[in-house]
Formats: C-alpha cells, structure tokens, sequence
C-alpha cells in the first residue's frame, strides 16, 4: 500500500504535488484554529455560566443570611423563588428594572438537598423535576446535567454547620440549551466550511503553480524540439529573474557548451576527411591518369615519385593521428624525471637548423643559467620541435626566433617567438583544437595539417606543463611553456 | 573543350591537367577562389571544376559569383567534404554536379562528358554534313571511313561541330580549343583547318567546314542553304 501511494506521488504532476502539500499544511493550519475557537468560546460560555450560578449562590445565601460554613438549618432560608436581585437596592430603578425583566428569562433552578440528597426544598421552575445530585462533591463544584431532557449547568454548594459537619446542599442550575445550540452550530460551522475552504485553496493553489512553472513547460518544450542539425535552440528566458530564470539561462549555457562540442566535433570531421582523403585524391587520381596511356620512362618517374611523397604525409599524418589517440585514450603515460633543460633545447635546435637555414631564419638560444626541471625528455623534445617547427613554416625569410628560458618561483618558463605571420586573436583559442587550421583553405603549400599544437597541448597536460600563446598578426607569435622546476617535484634527488 | 580548374591542392590540379590535356581539353588551373573567379568572368569556359576549400575565396563564393553574374557555365564541384547536407549546399549554392575526393578519373570525364553533352541528344556522338565524332572515343567517321585527327584537329572539329550552323569568331575558337598561356596569334587556327580540311577531303566531306571572311568559319549542315 505504502508503495502504491508512494508511486502515485512519484507520477502525479509538480502542480499537483505543489497544491497538494500546500492544501495539507494550510488544512492542518485551519484545523488547528478552528478548534482552539471552538474550545475557547466554549471555555467563555461556560465560564459565563459559571459566573452567573456563582452569583446566583451569592445572592440566595445573602438573602437568607447564611453562610454555608455556619449552616443553621434549612429553615433560614426564605423563599427561594424569590427574585434576590429585586431584594437588593431600589426596585424603582429603571436599570434594576430592566435587569429584572431580564433575569426572569433566563430560569434558573434552586434546589436544597440533605446530606442524604432527599430534596428539602425547590423552586417552582423545577415543577416535578429534580436537579442531579453527587453526594461525593466535597467542595463547590460545577458540571453539566442532564435535566429532563435538556443540559443544565448546575454548581453544588456544600452547607456546613459551625462545627463543620455537612448539613446538606444547595444545588443551582441554568439551562444550557442555547449557549449549546450556538456551540453546535459553531461546530457545525467549522466542520462544513473546512472542506469548503479547502477544495478552492486546491484548485486555486494549483492554478498559481501552474502558472508559476510555466517556464519549465517551455524548458520541456525547447528541449525536446533540440536535436542535433538544430542546436541553436534557446530557451525563451522567464521576464522575472528567480530561480527559474536562473534554471533557463544555465540550461541554455548547457546548450551553448553542446553545440560548441558538436561543432568541434563535426570540424574535426570534416578536417580530418580533408585531410586523409586530399592525399588519397591525389594519389589515385595521379596513377589512373598515368595509367591511361603509355607514356615515356622520366614521366612514370616522375608520376610516381610525387606519389610516394604524397603517401609519405599521408603516412606522417595517419601517425599523428594515432599518436594523438593514444595520448588521449591516456595509454601513454609520461616518464618524469629530472631533465636538463638546456641541452635538450640544444639539441632541438641543432636537428631544426637546416630547415631554418634553408628559409634564412636565425633561431637564438638564450639561457640566463642552467635549469632542471621534471618532464618527459620524449615528449619535451616533440613539444619544443613541434612548436619551434610552426615557428619556421609560418616565418617569413631573413626573421629570426628567440628561445628564452627563465626562472621564476618554482617554476621554470620557455618562450619561443618568432617574427611570423601571427595569429588573428579570434582564431588563437581555437589553435589547440584538433586539425585546426589558421587557413581555412587547410591549403598544402605549408605542410601543415592542424594536428602539432594539439599534440603539444596534449602533452605538455601529460607533463603538468601550462603552454600558453600570444600573437599579433604581422608581428609574430610567442609560445610559453611553464614547467615545473626540478627542485619543486623531486627535492631529495636535488640534493643528492 | 576548354576547361577550368580552381584547385589550392596543386597534386590534384596536376594530375586533372594531364589527364583531361590528354582527352583533348584545353586547361587553365587557378590555384585559389580570387584568380579562379577573375579567371572564368573574363574568359568564356565550358566546364568549370572548383574545390569547395581554397584560398582567399571559398568554391561555394566563386560558384555564387559567377551564377550572379548570369554565367550559366556548367559547375563541377570537387571536395572531400561528403555529407549529405553538404552536398545539398553546394549543389543548391549552383553547382551542377558533384564528386567526392577522392574519386575515378574515369566518373569525372563521365561527368563532365554528362555536362557538355547538348540536352536534346541521349548519347555523346555529334556530327553534321555526314562527319559523326565521338568524344568518349575520340573518333571520326567520315561516312564510313574513320579518320585520324591529331588532339588538337580534333578539338577544333568538335567545337565547330558542336556550334554547327553558328558562325565561329577566330577568338572565340581560340578561346575554347587552346588554354590561356597560348598566344593570341589566330594564324595557327588557318593552319589547323587547312589540316582537317585536307583530311575531310580525302574522305570526300572536304566543304564541311566553309569560310567567312574575315570573321571565322562554320560547319553547316547540307540542305539548310
């Protein structure tokens, strides 16, 4: 049972739940007022009728000048229908007058019992009947009883005699009959209206919460009309700024982050295609075209030498492409140990100076002191070569590209500038990306293919190696490697 | 034929040249989308090839430029780009066709032949006044008898025929059977109909091609004076 409820809630609308749970509490809320009303006018009616005997009492023992702790006898007592308010004061005034008129409305019981409960005396208003008696009743006490049909409120007074021995009893009632039919109705009151009030405080409830989640619907909405071709769906954002304007500018980021992935992913596509099938293109075509018709000796040479160096960078680029997969599959993990920055710099140099040479760029080499820090020396090597390598193709002839390495903190930080082309600030975040090209065109003549400085990128992450870009367009890039010191990583074997 | 080819990758706009040099076509390559679009708005070409991803113009921009400046010149395109939306764009950007790189040579002359072929006729053979060429084959029969043309004979041959009963200007048969880095010097035209003439002689078609003066020639078919 518990689990059925428990799934009826788990399906049943957000609107529906809000106006539930919000009708319970306030039902709970009125439930709690409507009887501490009723219990309260109760309690005042009662203490109205309690009053009045009280006075009553006071009144009839006046009268007869009896104390009821010096009791004489039931003699003293006058007549008892008498009406004591008239005995006192002047009977000519008109309040007292009116009074009078009043209190004979309201009838009222008298009656005097021995300590036995045998009636000794009774007012005429009681006619045959007789008040209820509860010998146990030690002091005044007051309850309700029923009186020939009908409640009465009736206080029992105790009359003792000097030596304190119980003599008998005067018992005074009122009717209660409509002081009850005002609480009945009041109750009656309370209990129909509380479904009355609830079932409007539902529906009404449920229609705020309809309205206040409308957002959400369109949130449903949108979501469900994005697909992939149109990702450039947006949540229309609600006109006040709460939570669930906060709900559809998120989700709409969330959106933005998708469709920028997808567009990633869908260039590198494209660039990938382009970049695998040109070669294959040219390869293909070249041979069928050379084989259509015999030709002379230099010409099938010629045809299939430009054919090897096509397969060549088409080889050259299915390795890159695995070796950038690896990385990222986290296959390869680097082997950090300490390493002498300058010599391995050196070293790169040395292997790119021809190519350097042969467009008549100088590559200088400045290092204020000898710095260790903790890499891979591999994958370093690959990072620096494939940087200072770009730093050539995109260099005009006759510039020249400055390595600089410094110290700072815990730190050791390599820049490499060079005097090309630059980069657009608008293209710089998107250098890293996987087949990423400057040139749209992806045009050949460089030899480039997009894929080095993703390669960096994922190394240099490999290594904890920040590398960072600042280009201006015509004057030239600078690429920062931050890599952390030897001394940070591996303080022991520093002092070894 | 003279053809077109807007191609950044120079292996591919290597081997196209040689290849369709070799089916008699004349060539022009540009290797980017601004020389490319120059190129086909000032010459009159009859195919053009563009590679959707090249320099300084996209192939999509050139193909709107030339369809802009009211060039019904048939449209090639020629990209490794190979999804379905993307030949949706480029076809709708007012190419004509389009071939995925990489591709047969054998498909692109197939496609271009397609292109070139006159809309009323089902098949590739042209002729007129009893000279039939088959441009798929390259050959001419003159009645019967086949005749040997040497490419550019036969280029000449297929462009007067293909334009039969319309006069061609000398310029305008430069233009179309020899590629732009010839020299305008319309004196080898005379030398060439001379050698087909001689040719269509001996096969007894020798008035085929007839002369205006100081205009061009034409090939007219008999009977419509």
């Amino acid at each position: 049972m518990k689990q059925f409820a428990l799934k009826g809630l788990s399906v049943m609308s957000l609107r529906n739940r809000i106006a539930l749970y919000y009708t319970i509490a306030t039902g709970f809320l009125i439930a709690i007022v409507f009887t501490t009303i009723f219990f309260m006018v109760e309690k005042i009616v009662y203490k109205q009728f309690d009053d009045q005997i009280k006075k009553e009492i006071s009144e009839i023992l006046a009268d007869s000048n009896i104390s009821p702790d010096n009791f004489q006898g039931f003699d003293s007592f006058r007549d008892i229908d008498a009406d004591h308010t008239s005995e006192k004061g002047d009977n000519r005034d008109e309040e007292h007058k009116h009074k009078r008129r009043k209190l004979k409305v309201d009838t009222e019981f008298i009656q005097l019992v021995n300590r036995d409960g045998e009636v000794i005396n009774k007012s005429a208003s009681l006619s045959w009947c007789v008040l209820a008696f509860n010998p146990n009743q030690s002091g005044t006490s007051y309850f309700d009883s029923n009186f020939g049909g009908s409640m009465v409120r009736q206080a029992q007074v105790p009359l003792n005699s000097a030596d304190g021995k119980n003599e008998g009893y005067l018992i005074v009632a009122v009717p209660l009959k409509n002081a009850l039919i005002v609480l009945h109705d009041l109750k009656d009151i309370f209990l129909f209206s509380f479904p009355v009030i609830l079932l409007p405080l539902f529906l009404l409830t449920r229609s705020i919460a309809i309205k206040s989640i409308s957002p959400i619907e369109k949130v449903i909405a949108t979501a469900e009309k994005m697909s992939q071709s149109n990702l450039d769906q947006r949540i229309p954002l609600p006109f006040h700024h709460d939570e669930l304007y906060r709900l559809a500018s998120t989700i709409n980021a969330l959106f933005g982050r998708m469709q920028d992935a997808f567009q990633r992913e869908k260039h590198f596509t494209a660039d990938a295609s382009h970049e695998l099938k040109t070669p294959l293109a040219v390869v293909k075509g070249t041979l069928e075209v050379l084989i259509r018709k015999p030709r002379e000796r230099e010409h099938y040479e010629s045809r299939i030498q430009f054919c090897l160096k096509e397969l060549n960078r088409m080889a050259h680029l299915i390795e890159q492409l695995l070796m950038l997969a690896r990385y990222e599959s986290n296959k390869m993990t680097p082997r950090i140990v300490v390493v002498p920055l300058d010599p391995l710099l050196d070293s790169v140099v040395e292997r790119m100076m021809p190519t350097a040479q042969a467009k008549g760029i100088a590559i200088t080499l400045n290092h204020t002191e000898q710095v260790k820090i903790a890499a891979d020396p591999g994958m370093l090597e690959m990072i620096v070569e494939n940087i200072l390598s770009n730093a050539i193709k995109y260099s005009s002839s006759s510039s020249s590209i400055t390595i600089e390495v410094a110290r700072s903190e815990n730190n050791v930080v390599c820049t490499i500038s060079d005097q090309g082309i630059g980069i657009p600030a608008e293209k710089l975040h998107a250098i890293f990306d996987r087949f990423y090209r400057v040139d749209e065109s992806r045009s050949s003549s460089t030899g480039g293919l997009g894929l080095g400085l993703s390669i960096v990128k994922k190394l240099a992450d490999l290594q904890q190696i920040r590398v960072s870009v600042n280009s201006v367009t015509d004057k030239g890039t600078t690429f920062t490697l931050t890599c952390p010191a030897a001394e940070s990583r591996y303080p022991m074997e520093m002092s070894c | 034929m003279r053809l077109l080819i807007i191609e950044d990758e120079p292996g591919i706009a290597g081997f196209l040249k040689d290849g369709l040099e070799e089916e008699y076509f004349a060539v022009d390559v540009a290797y980017d989308g601004k020389s490319g679009l120059d190129l086909a708005l000032t010459n009159e070409y009859d195919l053009l090839i563009v590679d959707w991803m090249i320099p300084a113009i996209s192939g999509i921009e050139v193909c709107r430029q030339i369809r802009k400046a009211g060039s019904l010149v048939p449209i090639l395109f020629l990209t490794a780009k190979d999804t379905l939306e993307d030949v949706v764009f480029g076809l709708d950007a007012g190419a004509n066709d389009y071939i995925k790189k990489p591709f047969e040579f054998e498909e692109l002359l197939a496609r271009i032949r397609v292109q070139l072929r006159n809309r009323n006729r089902a098949d590739d053979s042209l002729s007129a006044g009893g000279v039939t060429i088959n441009p798929v084959t390259h050959q001419v029969f003159a009645g019967s008898i086949e005749l040997t043309l040497t490419p550019k004979e036969f280029a000449l041959l297929e462009y007067l025929i293909r334009n039969k009963d319309r006069v061609c200007t000398r310029s305008r048969i430069i233009e179309h059977v020899w590629d732009i880095h010839f020299d305008s010097d319309t004196s080898v035209i005379d030398v060439y109909i001379t050698f087909l003439r001689r040719k269509l002689e001996a096969a007894c078609c020798g008035n085929l091609i007839q002369t205006i003066r100081g205009v061009g020639y034409i090939v007219r078919e008999p009977g419509m004076a």
